[in-house]
């Protein structure tokens, strides 16, 4: 089994709604999803996945909806909220401030 | 109603149904995730089965996942509040016993804490109702016949020019005097005199209108008032236009020029009617000696401390007096600045202390068995809670659960205890005496109860939590529950300190009912039965001269005297044993033939000024020489008794018959015809005082201005003592009557003489009535508490009971062991709380009337008492443990 990385608190929220970006998708999908872009170093265990689907459901940046799936069987689709895109943009936007930060100090340390 | 219940059934079913929604959906959801890694996993080259396997597997806990999701709703939680009250009610009524002791100890003790603290907050923390009340202060002189300060004109200004230690010096009347309100209505008013700058002073102004101008408080000047909240509403009915209107008052009128705010009270408590300046003419008072009496007040400024005030003021107290006060005198009078709030309060300060510590102690003794209660039923359910976090309830929830039964047993207990409050408070009040300050205006308090609340749910909440707070230990999941030897050691000195407690409330209470007693069963050496006062307020300016009083007086008498049933009709200006009376200075007596005693000894006697039927009415027999006759009240010669303790002073071994002497420094020779047996007269409590009767002739300068009646109001009026044959509701009437037809405008005031006897006593009652009740309240605690341990202690043995009596032990050994147990917890509880209780008797000391503060009958009573009552509570278990069968008992769990 290839290596899995601890996500860090509140990065699984980021990479779900990054995730739904593109349209709606059920929770299996969201899980292979990442764990196909990641290369397989992402791996979302359901134990932590679902939760986190109702977590941001309750807080209305994504709802669900039934739909049939590729083979007809009945699956819960969950797709971004316009509240949940704004959450995406904002999220990233501190994502890509931290991560260049982050850069940054490490950079400075390895020329050190 | 019946729609009210529809709706809200359809609401629990939507709830319930839309529960089962989320559950099945769920379901459904991980379902699908299931089927998905399975399929993937074949298309990998799984079997099936194996794929499903692993798949499970990578899957992990269902049942955890679903329990994640539902936590992540918002509010998951209350859920499972509800469930935790619904469990919580379920153990207490299995467990009816322990929550009712539960409940009812912490109604008591919440209640009786929060009716006692409504009562002492006024008294001991509430701040007064004026502005910068900590600063302000009564300042004065006192002198022995008169301990509260006072003023007099003389001194007033050149201390208040001269002084450094206040912001503001102002001063009021002595006294409330009775004015009359002329008009269509006619009314009876108490008025005051008080400066310009006695409302500033308190920070208090008019709720409508003005206060008095300096100008308006100069002799001559127009003449103008305020008038209080009451009387304004009551007589004027809130008329707006009150300011602009002329008021009659004692037959001048007088322009209203503001209306004091509702409640306003002067710093003496006293209420006024009316208020007018005082209007002196300052330079007559400043060259005037004494000058005109008032109380005086002033605020402090900031920073300065009452005794550095007192330090600057006593040089120029010095001055002043030697000025103006004789020499001979001045060693009697002092300087005094007191606490505006030490002036108010007095001497009910200690009972108010006294009955916030009786109290405070009943809580303890509530919230000590309260805990041990808790700690107990923790104990028992040890192995529940050891079995529900086996089962899988985190920490939290085992504390929530315990928590949640704290406060519904907190929050049962304060409804019960606000309840109790609330009833205790009007108990107080109806039998509190009216001498203590504010308690009339005493109402619950919500802070006190919130306080008393959280108290007592913090003794529950945190010894119930001590057991849930371990880690529930495996080995209380064994078959024999293990028992936590340091909880049993706490639970124990929890017993031993309420007996303790317990012990020092019923010494306290002891003493106190001892000395109530000792004062009900004191001889007065007065007749009380049957005899009645009247007082009559004439009005003074219809009244004013001393011949019209006289005559007024005179024919009322008469009148009486036709009344059947009437044995005597007497006049005086005051009544044994209490009240306010006429005081000398012994000093100022002279007898002729003797050198006049030394200045400034000898303390006080009283004077009053009787007619003959006096001793009679009062049954005071004459011990030597006669009683004033009829025909001495037409003569003109002034005569007088003494009692047999001042005849004793004043002549040693002699004989007073027939001496002449004088009872004032101008007053005239008087001659003695006569002595009396001493009668109770400094109060219930306090030592008699030497008294000299005054025959009050039928002449008009024997009804003067001097004469007073009590209460605080000054007047014309002496009083009227009756004694009657018949009882006080038939006469009482007649007499009213009687007045009426002289003149039907005057009121009249017509108590008994036991019921103002009674009234002395009032406050011993009360503190005795209130100490006797807590300390009852203590001991029913204590003993439950005792009680508790001791049958808990006997269950947790029942075991070794059956072991010791298989090998051979007698019930009386069992008994022995069990009841040893509860016999040392009360004998070391005993000689703590006796030791406790010598030390706390000295608070009480002036309380107690013929009774030590060590007094041993006393103190053996209550050990006796505790005893007796904590032994029967430590038999009941022993007894119960005496009668268990070996068999059952090794059975036992």
């Amino acid at each position: 089994m290839p290596p899995s990385t601890d996500l860090l608190q509140g990065t699984l929220d980021v990479l779900i709604l990054q995730t739904l970006a593109p349209g709606p998708m059920h929770g299996w999908g969201v899980a292979q999803r990442i764990q196909q872009v990641s290369k397989e170093v992402l791996q979302i265990g359901q134990g932590s996945l679902y939760p986190a689907l109702h977590r941001l459901e309750y807080k209305g940046w994504i709802r669900s909806d039934w739909g049939s799936s590729d083979n007809n069987r009945r699956a819960k689709f969950y797709e971004l909220t316009v509240e949940g895109r704004k959450q995406l943009e904002t999220e990233l936007a501190t994502w890509e401030r931290l991560s260049a930060a982050i850069k940054l100090v490490l950079g400075q340390e390895a020329q050190a | 109603m019946m729609r009210a219940w529809l709706g809200r059934m359809w609401f629990l079913v939507r709830q319930t149904l839309a529960r089962r929604k989320r559950r099945s959906e769920m379901d459904e959801e991980l379902e699908f995730h299931l089927e998905k890694a399975t399929a993937a996993s074949v298309a990998a080259g799984m079997t099936a089965e194996e794929a499903r396997r692993q798949a499970l597997i990578t899957f992990g806990g269902v049942e955890r996942t679903r329990e994640q999701c539902h936590e992540q709703r918002p509010g998951w939680w209350m859920g499972t509040v509800a469930q935790d009250v619904r469990y919580a009610l379920r153990g207490f009524r299995r467990n009816a016993a322990f929550t009712i002791t539960v409940i009812a100890t912490l109604a008591l003790g919440i209640g009786a804490t929060t009716a006692v603290f409504s009562v002492v907050d006024r008294i001991l923390f509430r701040s007064l109702p004026y502005a910068h009340d900590d600063r302000l202060v009564s300042i004065g002189l006192v002198q022995s016949l008169e301990k509260q300060e006072f003023m007099l004109g003389g001194f007033f200004y050149e201390w208040r020019d001269n002084q450094k230690p206040f912001e503001a010096v102002a001063a009021q009347g002595t006294m409330l005097h009775a004015c009359d309100l002329v008009e269509a209505n006619p009314a009876q008013l108490n008025c005051i005199h008080v400066q310009s700058g006695f409302l500033p002073l308190l920070g208090i102004s008019p709720m409508l209108g003005r206060n008095f101008l300096p100008e308006e408080d100069q002799p001559n000047s127009p003449r103008v008032a305020l008038i209080s909240y009451g009387l304004w509403q009551d007589h004027f009915n809130r008329d707006a236009g009150i300011l602009s209107r002329q008021i009659d008052v004692d037959g001048s009128l007088v322009r209203v020029i503001g209306v004091l705010p509702k409640g306003f009270e002067l710093p003496t408590l006293q209420v006024p009617d009316l208020m007018l300046p005082m209007a002196l003419n300052e330079g007559l008072e400043r060259k005037a000696n004494p000058g005109t009496p008032m109380r005086a007040f002033a605020r402090l400024r900031p920073g300065v401390s009452i005794e550095q005030a007192k330090a600057e003021m006593d040089p120029l107290f010095v001055q002043t007096r030697d000025a103006l006060i004789p020499p001979q005198l001045r060693k009697d009078f002092h300087l005094s600045i007191r606490s505006l709030r030490d002036r108010e309060t007095q001497d009910v300060k200690l009972t108010a202390w006294i009955l916030l510590a009786a109290v405070l102690a009943v809580l303890l003794i509530a919230c000590a068995n309260v805990a041990s209660l808790m700690m107990a039923r923790g104990e028992a359910r040890e192995r529940e809670l050891a079995v529900r976090s086996a089962l899988g309830a985190s920490r939290g929830r085992l504390i929530r659960q315990t928590l949640t039964e704290a406060v519904l047993l907190s929050f049962a207990g304060a409804t019960a205890g606000m309840a109790l409050a609330k009833g205790l408070l009007r108990a107080f009040l109806a039998m509190a005496p009216t001498g203590i300050p504010f308690l009339s205006k005493a109402s619950l308090d919500l802070r006190i109860v919130l306080f008393t609340v959280i108290l007592s749910l913090a003794c529950g909440a945190l010894f119930g939590l001590l057991p849930a707070l371990q880690t529930p230990r495996a080995v209380a999941l064994a078959a024999r529950a293990t028992k936590s030897r340091k909880r049993a050691v706490l639970r124990r000195s929890l017993v031993v300190g309420q007996l303790a407690i317990s012990m020092v409330l019923l010494s306290g209470a002891a003493l106190l009912l001892r000395s109530f007693a000792n004062m009900e069963q004191q001889s007065l050496g007065i007749e009380t039965q049957r005899v009645l006062t009247v007082r009559i307020a004439l009005p003074g300016f219809r009244y004013n001269t001393a011949q019209k009083r006289m005559q007024f007086y005179l024919q009322t008498e008469a009148a009486l005297r036709r009344l059947p049933g009437i044995r005597a009709v007497s006049f005086s200006d005051s009544v044994p044993p209490g009240g306010w009376h006429d005081d000398r200075r012994y000093s100022e007596l002279a007898v002729a033939g003797k050198p006049r005693p030394e200045q400034g000894i000898g303390g006080s006697v009283i004077s009053r000024g009787v007619t003959p039927d006096y001793f009679q009415a009062l049954n005071i027999p004459i011990v030597r020489g006669r009683n004033f006759s009829e025909a001495d009240r037409n003569g003109n010669e002034p005569l007088v008794v003494l009692s047999r303790l001042l005849a004793a002073r004043l002549f040693p071994g002699e004989d007073p018959i027939g001496k002449r002497m004088q009872t004032g420094h101008d007053g005239p020779w008087s001659t003695i015809v006569g002595v009396a047996e001493n009668a109770r007269n400094g109060g219930l409590t306090e030592q008699d005082v030497p008294e000299v009767y005054i025959l009050r002739r039928s002449v008009v300068q024997d009804w003067g201005e001097r004469a007073q009646v009590g209460e605080g109001i000054s007047g014309a009026a002496p009083m009227m003592i009756v004694d009657a044959a018949l009882p006080p509701a038939a006469v009482a009437p007649w007499v009213r009557s009687q007045i009426a037809g002289i003149d039907p405008t005057v009121p009249v005031k017509i108590e008994t003489l036991t019921e103002q006897v009674n009234r002395l006593a009032d406050r011993p009652r009360f503190e005795s009535a209130l100490l006797g009740f807590f300390a009852f309240c203590g001991l029913l605690m204590a003993v439950i508490g005792l009680y508790g341990v001791i049958s808990f202690v006997a269950a947790q043995r029942t075991q070794e009971i059956g072991v010791r009596m298989a090998l051979g032990a007698t019930r009386v050994d069992i008994l022995r062991l069990i009841a040893g147990e509860g016999v040392r917890l009360i004998a070391f509880g005993g000689v703590l709380g006796l030791a406790a209780a010598l030390a706390a008797a000295r608070l009480l000391k002036s309380l107690l009337f013929n009774v030590g503060t060590y007094d041993p009958a006393i103190y053996l009573a209550v050990v006796v008492l505790l005893a007796l009552v904590a032994l029967a509570a430590t038999l009941i278990p022993a007894r119960a443990a005496m009668k268990v069968e070996p068999v059952e008992a090794l059975r036992y769990e």
